[in-house]
């Protein structure tokens, strides 16, 4: 008789232990789907503030190309369609969202010193042309876009390292001359500017996949 | 591709050659945008040589070898320039110790980076492209400028004392008074201070001035004639006093005031009327003469031997003060009265100006024209020897005749023509010019002209006044008013209105405002006179005239009513006269229709006239008014007029023979109606009431209406049974006149016809004993027989004419009927 009744009193303590956790399961969901709906927010601000940085650098870079054509002398225009080895990819690779950014960032960076150089060509070529001004503008809105894919990445993926770049530090071509410097900074500045293209949709594709999945628990990001 | 960058003066010769990649197919070299002739030097090697060759680019001139494959972009750069060329190399000092020296390129070189011209001085490198500093005044320089392409040189030399540039003075402070100032500088060089310099001021207010200073180490400098209460700018800067090389540079501007001052004498004048009131007018000092802030003008009015004096307090904005002559006591005699002007500011009051008041135009000058020119209005008199005064020229608007506001300039001694500007003159306003002499003393007036800065058309127009006398038209108008004249006027144009436009009549000189007009017809006539000046005519007086008729009138309109009177008279004594001949030619009587003799006989429709002698049996009906029972006898008088048928044997005795007229139908004058004599019987179907029964000879219709003949047999019995006689019908050889007479319910029946007609034709019993030898009318038996005095309306009085047709046509009926009908008759009027 004792142990029946000492069952029962488990048994009620066990059925009220079990409401108890249910109840504190559901507050547990309810207050992670609280802290996705934020970072949905703040997800949807940073990839359209950066989205809007990658149009503007791909519009100054559109500037400067023209400019690059009307100081490079007679039929520069030629110069941009030719290929030379050493210039970076403008493809944007990977399949998770994660892998894109990356190589986003990697990209941005790979170009970096690629267009530094074409600077320091041009400064040797004509120092006191108002394309070097251009080119400036350009190398710093690269470098605060790249900025903001670092940001982004370490934003949604903490715990994902950014890889360095494939191959490690960038290597840039041997001295030229004069003609191969004016090819080789027309190419680059295409190039780049073809990377920029795919930056912008990507950011585009993002943000309409990413930002817009209302449990955090489903983005690929938190995996 | 070969060679590669290579640097060439322009004009130069250059051969490239490009060698293919394995496998690619060589396509062309372009030089710039010039596709080049190339040479094949071997299997993958093609040349080719740019001549001549212009100045490249900035950034060289591009040389591409294109190939079949555009991504295999092969090619070269080169850069066409110039070598150096200087010039104005030369070397200077601003401390007194460093050199400093500078040159410029004489023709750019078009090459940049590793080709642009290197430059040295003394050897020692200048890495500034146009100018070099070194430490020591060495005394003798040179400039070395190498480039890829050459090399050129220039030298300097000179003494230290002989190449200073001096720097800007600093630290300028002024110290200002009234009417000067000294402006105290310093230098950044202590060497200076045994530097002999020339310093040049440059000091800026209305208009900008230099002065130039010098000394030793100069400092400072005083500058004079200033004027108080003034603002100023001032600058130095300054060179070397000996050997002078160039000015150094101007020192930062400084800007100070001088201090106020008391104002100057301000300008006084006088305006008086003619009732000895007038103004006391003085011009607004200028900044330069007030010489700080104007706080007040005092006004003195007195009399230096009444020593009576009046004095008024008048605020800086003031410039004219009323005056009242005659409430001095002492101004009736010749006691002068003078008007004394003091303007005062913070520093003190200024020194009077006094002008005399007395009226002094009692005998003007006559107004001589003077005409404005692009310096003014040019005025000149005579200069009086004797006369050691100055002038005064007055002006103002000549409208003005009290209290003008009255503008002047005073001139000196011995001037004797002066051309009067304002930047109040305005077009189209006369302005009177006065030049007194003496003004300031006892002022006599001299001179007088009028003028128009520009004259305009008038503005107002005359006022035109427009009479008749006699046969003419007079027209009259008043001067324009000077205030709308706006020119000298010189005449009047006369127009006449013709429709729209104006047909200038006469051209009037000035002096004539009357113009008479002759020989215009009677009708509305607008003339228009306009006034002109140099600069055309004004709108114009317009006035109208309806120009009545001017010569007796009266006596036509008499004459015509006389001659008309007469010829009335004339009219009415003729008629009167043949009065007979009027009465036959316009009213002719009535011929009476005549029975020829032998009318039985003719086939035709009778011919109807009238016996010479007519009976008439009148059959009163008593119940009838007897006046309109009366029957008319139908004068005989013309019977025997027309057609010839008086001739012919007419039977008077015959009743048939009678005609008469029922004045109850038809009251009218008894007149011949021939055309409706043949209605007379058919009718009297109308006139069912009548009680007059005639026997007369009926036409030819009449004569066939008891025939068996349906043309006219339809007339005969058609009025007793109320039926209308048409002309469609045919019936009959006549167009009967349709008088349809109102008949009441008697038309229905024949009845009430037959009894009246039975008791009135009493004397026509034979008529009614007649029998119908109509077939058509034997159904008819009520209605009374037919019969030739049947009774019947006579409202119709005309005969009826058969037309010509059924004329003929009767013509040509047998005559049995006729004879039938005749013996009828006959039997009939037997007793």
């Amino acid at each position: 008789m004792n142990g029946h009744v000492k069952n029962m009193h488990l048994q009620q303590l066990v059925e009220k232990a079990a409401t108890l956790l249910c109840f504190l399961l559901l507050l547990a969901v309810d207050s992670t789907k609280t802290v996705a709906a934020s970072r949905n927010q703040e997800c949807g601000y940073d990839l359209q503030q950066t989205l809007r940085l990658s149009r503007q650098v791909h519009k100054e870079t559109g500037n400067l190309i023209k400019k690059y054509k009307a100081s490079e002398g007679e039929m520069a225009e030629l110069f941009c369609k030719a290929s030379i080895s050493g210039i970076p990819d403008p493809n944007i690779y990977g399949l998770e969202p994660s892998e894109r950014i990356a190589s986003i960032y990697t990209q941005l960076q790979v170009f970096s010193p690629h267009l530094k150089r074409v600077h320091e060509q041009q400064m040797d070529l004509q120092p006191k042309s108002p394309l070097l001004n251009l080119i400036n503008i350009v190398r710093d809105q690269s470098r605060r876009l790249t900025l903001r894919i670092n940001n982004i990445y370490r934003i949604f993926f903490p715990n994902l390292p950014l890889p360095e770049p494939a191959g490690g530090p960038t290597t840039l071509p041997p001295p030229q001359n004069v003609f191969q410097q004016k090819v080789y900074g027309c190419v680059v500045l295409t190039t780049y500017k073809k990377l920029l293209t795919n930056i912008s949709k990507d950011m585009r594709t993002l943000k309409s996949k990413v930002c817009r999945r209302a449990p955090a628990s489903e983005f690929n990001f938190f995996r | 591709m070969f060679p590669q960058d290579r640097t060439v003066p322009v004009g130069a010769n250059t051969t490239f050659c490009c060698i293919v990649e394995e496998g690619t197919d060589f396509k062309s070299i372009l030089y710039g945008s010039t596709v080049m002739n190339v040479k094949r030097l071997s299997r993958r090697s093609y040349a080719t040589t740019a001549v001549n060759q212009n100045i490249s680019g900035k950034s060289g001139t591009n040389v591409v070898c294109l190939s079949n494959d555009p991504s295999k972009l092969t090619g070269a750069v080169i850069f066409v320039g110039y070598p150096p060329l200087l010039s104005k190399f030369e070397c200077e000092t601003r401390d007194l110790i460093i050199a400093e020296c500078q040159w410029e390129e004489g023709r750019r070189t078009n090459l940049y980076r590793k080709n642009a011209s290197r430059y040295s001085v003394n050897e020692r490198d200048c890495p500034e492209r146009q100018r070099c500093t070194l430490s020591q005044w060495e005394g003798n320089w040179t400039l070395l400028a190498v480039n890829p392409l050459g090399q050129d040189s220039l030298t300097d030399s000179a003494e230290v004392s002989h190449r200073v540039h001096p720097v800007a003075p600093v630290k300028l402070t002024p110290v200002a008074h009234a009417w000067n100032a000294t402006v105290l500088w310093e230098w950044t060089y202590s060497s200076y201070s045994s530097l002999a310099l020339v310093c040049q001021v440059e000091l800026a207010s209305h208009n900008t001035m230099l002065g130039n200073f010098s000394g030793v180490g100069l400092r400072s400098a005083v500058l004079l004639d200033l004027q108080p209460d003034e603002e100023y700018k001032v600058q130095v800067r300054c060179g070397s006093q000996k050997n002078f090389w160039k000015w150094g540079d101007w020192s930062k501007a400084l800007s100070f005031k001088t201090k106020p001052y008391v104002p100057d004498a301000p300008d006084v004048w006088m305006w008086m009327n003619r009732d000895n009131t007038g103004l006391v007018v003085w011009k607004p000092l200028t900044r330069r003469q007030s010489h700080g802030q104007i706080v007040g003008y005092k006004v003195t009015l007195w009399n230096s031997e009444e020593n009576e004096q009046h004095t008024e307090i008048l605020s800086p904005e003031s410039k004219v003060l009323p005056v009242n002559l005659t409430r001095w006591a002492s101004f009736s005699g010749d006691n002068k009265v003078i008007a004394t002007v003091n303007a005062k500011n913070v520093e003190g009051m200024s020194q009077p100006a006094s002008v005399l008041l007395r009226l002094i135009d009692d005998e003007p000058p006559a107004l001589a024209h003077t005409v404005y020119t692009s310096t003014g209005f040019p005025l000149s008199w005579q200069h009086n020897d004797n006369s050691t005064c100055g002038y005064l020229v007055e002006w103002c608007n000549a409208l003005c005749t009290r209290d003008c506001p009255v503008d002047w300039i005073r001139l000196d001694a011995g001037n004797t023509n002066i051309s009067v500007q304002s930047a109040d003159f305005q077009p189209g306003v006369r302005y009177n010019f006065s030049l007194y002499g003496c003004p300031s003393d006892f002022p006599v007036l001299t001179h007088r002209w009028q003028g128009y800065m520009q004259e305009l058309a008038p503005s107002s127009s005359v006022r035109l006044e427009i009479t008749q006398q006699g046969c003419d038209v007079v027209l009259t108008w008043e001067e324009i008013p000077l205030a709308g004249r706006r020119g000298f006027l010189l005449g009047y144009n006369v127009y006449i209105s013709n429709g729209s436009q104006l047909t200038r009549l006469a051209n009037l000189d000035l002096g004539t405002r009357t113009y008479t007009k002759k020989g215009l017809s009677v009708s509305i006539h607008k003339f228009t006179v306009k006034a002109y000046t140099s600069a055309g005519e004004d709108t114009g007086g317009t006035a109208s005239i309806r120009l009545e008729s001017c010569d007796g009138l009266i006596l036509e309109i008499l004459a015509s009513l006389g001659m008309v009177t007469l010829l009335l008279a004339t009219v009415a004594y003729f008629c009167y006269k043949k009065r007979r001949w009027v009465k036959k030619a316009f009213y002719p009587d009535i011929p009476e229709p005549k029975l020829p003799g032998d009318w039985f006989r003719t086939q035709g429709p009778l011919d109807v006239k009238p016996p010479p002698h007519s009976m008439v049996h009148i059959i009163e009906k008593p119940e009838r008014d007897s006046s309109k029972d009366a029957l008319v006898v139908i004068p005989e008088e013309e019977e025997d007029d027309g057609e010839g048928i008086g001739d012919e044997p007419v039977d008077t005795d015959e009743p048939q023979s009678l005609r008469y007229y029922n004045q109850v139908v038809d009251e009218r004058p008894i007149r011949p109606r021939f055309p409706d004599s043949s209605v007379s019987s058919s009718s009297s179907v109308d006139s069912a009431n009548t009680d007059v029964t005639y026997t007369g000879i009926q036409t030819s219709c009449s004569s066939l209406v008891f025939r068996s003949d349906s043309q006219c047999s339809s007339e005969g019995f058609q009025p007793h049974t109320g039926f209308s006689v048409s002309s469609g019908d045919r019936g009959g050889g006549y167009q009967p006149q349709m008088q349809p007479v109102a008949l009441g319910g008697n038309l229905a029946s024949p009845e009430p016809l037959v009894e009246p007609q039975v008791v009135s034709s009493g004397g026509y019993k034979p008529q009614s004993s007649w029998l119908l030898d109509s077939p058509t009318e034997t159904d008819e038996k009520i209605s009374p027989p037919p019969s030739l005095g049947s009774p019947t309306s006579v409202a119709s009085t005309q005969f009826l004419l058969p037309d010509s047709e059924e004329h003929e046509e009767e013509r040509r009926q047998p005559s049995s009927s006729a004879a039938a009908w005749f013996t009828n008759l006959l039997s009939s009027a037997k007793p």
